[in-house]
């Protein structure tokens, strides 16, 4: 990583900072960070472009509304990939404003016409609806005049005085004081079907119950105009009579927000204006129909570039934020611009710099250890410098994945689906498959190599679907085999290439797999942690540390391999000797190492000779290597520090002592010596030098380590655990599906066997491939975080992001 | 049964991890390709030599005893 300092002359920054973007190598340090966002230099053009920014929201919005489909961006757009000058983006500019204004008057007119359009409708419905209240209200008011007729034979004057009391009074109806001169009036209108019941309630208590309510609800729902909604609407009609009550019922009504239209009394004026009313409608409908093709077509011709035109604006305004980080000088009118940049990546943006045209160069980042890199980095970001574990992890992780899931069948499966995914990227790389699908996408090198080492470890377990192949010729051989006795086979060479199929399905077939697979898991784990170990040097290197290399590595390493190496050596020795020509019986490993901490210097079942004195050298050695990672660079830290303090109070006193006795020369040493005790001084209270914070942390990190050591070995039996795991899992699968279909007879063979073979298939795929994948995943990744990493990643750093158009394209698409 | 096969193909996975060294493909992907190349022939070498050397003294034998006599009364006797 190197920092690079850029001078672009004002006239070509913009097209020269649009390319930087394209190649995305450069992370801009931002060199007014004082300067807050509304006083930068280009402000006016961000806030131009962020203005366009919305206007084509406001666009897309509208084209998503219509139901039109936008254009996707092309791939090599004109105006894409190359810098804009400052005409097009004017032009650009004008364009955008010029369809918003269209798409938004034709929104207007468009809206005003469809309240129209619904007033309409509301008034046919009113119509249409009053009719049928004053045929039955007319109706009524024969029986009224009937009744009060016959009732009331004397001081109608009186009855009505009384009536108007009454009203007033009680609120209770007023009881047939109606006369021949009966004059209703009434208030219709539209009202929301949910208010119907509140209307009713509040002009019965506010009019005291002095009127007659009827309503009836419109079949067809209308669209509100400004709120887009669906709303159920009810016509009403409210008769009262005398003009102060239909004023104030009026004003109750539209209170509650209903929509009063006025309906003439007189029957034929009313069919007259329902006349009147459809024709209308019909042709508003029209003029409806007319303006909605053409919002249409305005919009479909927007969408064709809006994708487009989205991109340029949204990279346009990335640039100028970018710029913004940057620092004007003033006499030589160029911008500062100061980056971060890949030393690798430094001559490509060189090129960039001299050339004017340049096409685009390869991707910076590496598609294939993408995944991989993404593994560790979910541990953390390497420190700037640091030996980055991906590049192990590359090989290892799916390394120690296959042997947990070693089985050729499985791996060939697992293989050609990842396979097909890395031959189909480009394709499917646009394909949207839901989350789980793109984490099996984004890690489809992983799963291939996964897939490929599992091939090998199957090979070398001899399984294929939990069978087993007779390729070379068997390391055993039966001899004397009588009937239905236990038989023993003999040795008579050793399998060429992995585990002898003679082993397949014999008694104590597992009895030796234990053995086998649990003692490569040590073997595998000892190595990895070994090389974790070694990682160590060149961090140590590299961050000039030389007192770790002696402090830490050295007596790590040698705790390690006394303990641990000294096992492999053993399981390894035990291997290769002979023990049926041998006196003594073949020793208990595990015995063995625990015996050599419990009761050093006592071998009950010896190895090799002189076993036990090597035994309690190696302990002394490693109990000695605690004590030396846990003191020794504390005190060396301490003692150095106490040099610089010495030194520190030296030159001070010499400057002290100096000072009075010569004057003459004081004046001149002054000038020399002072900045040399500032820069002293300032080391002194710079690095604060705390020595029980040191030892603590050499502590924490001594018992980490040596605890560490036995419990992350023992972690690595897991590849044991999950293999046998794995092996068993699928043999149980074998037997009870296809197995058991082998054994049917002849005529029902056909049949279960076509049902045997998909219950088979289905599960390998669901519970051996995926459930049993998915677990030996976790587990390898556990094993390189915890047991791999800790030996020397720290992890602390930060991510590399450069100003790329890319990154900023995606994260607009995301929100 | 000895040990002259694990220390053959320890030579010639020697050699195979010293021409990927050296023939790795120039580049800025150069350190990949050298070290994935030298640490998956270590990986498959030692896979293998721990299960050939596993074999090479076995303390048990396969045993078993659903045997039919017939198939083994032709063969080696």
């Amino acid at each position: 990583m190197s920092l690079v300092q850029l001078y672009i002359p004002m006239e070509v920054a913009q097209p020269t900072v649009t390319r930087l973007g394209e190649q995305g190598q450069l992370q801009f340090r931002d060199l007014n960070p004082k300067v807050n966002a509304f006083q930068r230099a280009f402000v006016g053009e961000v806030r131009r472009l962020d203005e366009m920014e919305r206007k084509l929201r406001f666009l897309a919005a509208q084209t998503e509304k219509a139901e039109i489909p936008v254009r996707p961006v092309p791939e090599h757009g004109d105006l894409l990939s190359r810098p804009r000058t400052t005409q097009q983006m004017d032009e650009l500019e004008s364009a955008i404003n010029a369809h918003e204004a269209r798409v938004l008057q034709l929104n207007n007119s468009h809206e005003a016409l469809l309240r129209r359009s619904l007033e309409l409708t509301e008034m046919k419905h009113v119509l249409h609806e009053t009719a049928s209240f004053f045929s039955a209200a007319e109706g009524r008011g024969e029986d009224l005049r009937r009744a009060s007729s016959a009732g009331a034979g004397t001081g109608v004057n009186d009855s009505l005085l009384q009536s108007h009391y009454h009203m007033e009074e009680g609120g209770g109806p007023a009881s047939g004081p109606a006369t021949s001169s009966l004059t209703l009036g009434f208030v219709a209108g539209v009202i929301g079907r949910s208010k119907v019941p509140t209307l009713e309630r509040v002009l019965w208590r506010a009019l005291r119950g002095n009127l007659y309510l009827n309503y009836a609800d419109i079949p067809e729902s209308v669209i509100d105009p400004s709120t887009d909604e669906v709303v159920d609407k009810s016509v009403f009609v409210v008769f009262a009579h005398g003009r102060e009550i239909l004023a104030k019922s009026r004003k109750l009504a539209e209170s509650l927000g209903a929509t009063l239209y006025p309906v003439d009394g007189d029957v034929a004026a009313r069919r007259e204006s329902a006349l009147a009313v459809v024709s209308r409608l019909e042709d508003l409908n029209a003029v409806l129909y007319n303006t909605n093709r053409t919002r249409k077509a305005e919009l479909a011709s927007v969408a064709e570039h809006l994708a487009v035109w989205l991109t340029i604006v949204r990279k346009e305004k990335a640039v100028y934020h970018t710029m913004n980080l940057f620092n004007y000088d003033r006499n030589r009118k160029c911008l500062i611009a100061e980056a971060w940049c890949p030393t690798l990546d430094i001559p490509n943006v060189q090129g960039i710099l001299r050339s004017s045209s340049s096409p685009g160069f390869e991707e910076g980042t590496n598609k294939f250890t993408a995944g991989f890199q993404g593994i560790i980095d979910a541990y953390g970001v390497a420190k700037y410098g640091e030996v980055n574990p991906g590049l192990f992890t590359v090989i290892t992780f799916p390394f120690l994945f296959a042997v947990m899931f070693g089985d050729i069948g499985h791996g060939i499966l697992m293989a050609s689906a990842a396979g097909y995914l890395c031959w189909k990227e480009k394709g499917l790389a646009k394909f949207d498959g839901g989350e789980i699908f793109d984490m099996m996408f984004g890690g489809r090198y992983i799963i291939l190599l996964m897939g490929l080492f599992s091939i090998y470890t199957g090979a070398i377990y001899n399984d294929i679907f939990s069978q087993s192949m007779h390729i070379f010729h068997s390391g055993w051989e039966y001899r004397d085999v009588q009937a239905n006795q236990t038989t023993s086979a003999h040795q008579v060479g050793i399998y060429p290439f992995g585990l002898d199929p003679a082993w397949h399905g014999t008694e104590n077939m597992l009895i030796f797999s234990n053995s086998y697979k649990m003692k490569m898991a040590v073997l595998f784990g000892v190595a990895q942690m070994t090389f974790g170990i070694c990682l160590q040097l060149w961090n140590f290197t590299h961050f000039k540390k030389r007192i770790s290399i002696l402090a830490e590595f050295v007596p790590q390493m040698i705790f390690m391999q006394a303990i641990f190496g000294y096992l492999c050596v053993t399981i390894l020795y035990k291997w290769s000797v002979d023990w049926s020509t041998t006196d003594a019986a073949a020793p208990n490993l595990l015995n063995m190492l625990i015996f050599m901490f419990l009761s050093p210097g006592n071998v009950s079942e010896p190895l090799y000779a002189g076993q036990s004195l090597v035994q309690q050298i190696l302990l002394l050695v490693a109990f000695i290597c605690i004590p030396w990672m846990l003191l020794m660079k504390p005190l060396i830290l301490k003692r150095e520090h106490a040099a610089k303090v010495e030194a520190a109070s030296h030159s001070r006193d010499s400057l002290d002592s100096a000072g009075p006795t010569d004057p003459n020369t004081s004046s001149a040493s002054s000038h020399e010596e002072d900045p040399a005790a500032g820069v002293i001084a300032s080391a002194g209270e710079g690095g604060e030098f705390n020595f029980g914070d040191i030892m603590i942390y050499q502590i924490i990190h001594t018992i980490e380590f040596c605890l560490g050591c036995i419990s992350n070995t023992a972690s690595y039996l897991r590849l044991w655990a999950l293999s046998l795991a794995h092996a068993q899992l699928s043999a149980v699968l074998w037997d009870m599906t296809l197995a058991s279909c082998f054994a049917m007879s002849p005529s029902a063979m056909p049949v279960g066997l076509v049902i045997g073979f998909a219950a088979w298939f289905i599960m390998t795929i669901s519970v051996m491939l995926i459930m049993e994948g998915l677990s030996a995943f976790l587990h390898a990744l556990r094993l390189h975080w915890m047991e791999f990493d800790n030996k020397f990643y720290e992890g602390s750093g930060k991510a590399f992001m450069p100003f790329a158009f890319r990154t900023i394209l995606d994260d607009n698409a995301e929100e | 049964m000895s040990l002259f096969p694990v220390f053959l193909l320890g030579l010639i996975c020697l050699g195979l991890c010293l021409l990927a060294y050296m023939f790795s493909p120039k580049g800025s992907d150069q350190t990949l390709w050298r070290s994935s190349l030298i640490i998956t022939f270590i990986c498959l070498y030692s896979m293998w030599a721990i299960t050939y050397m596993a074999q090479l003294n076995p303390l048990i034998a396969p045993r078993r005893s659903d045997l039919r006599p017939e198939h083994f009364s032709g063969g080696h006797h």
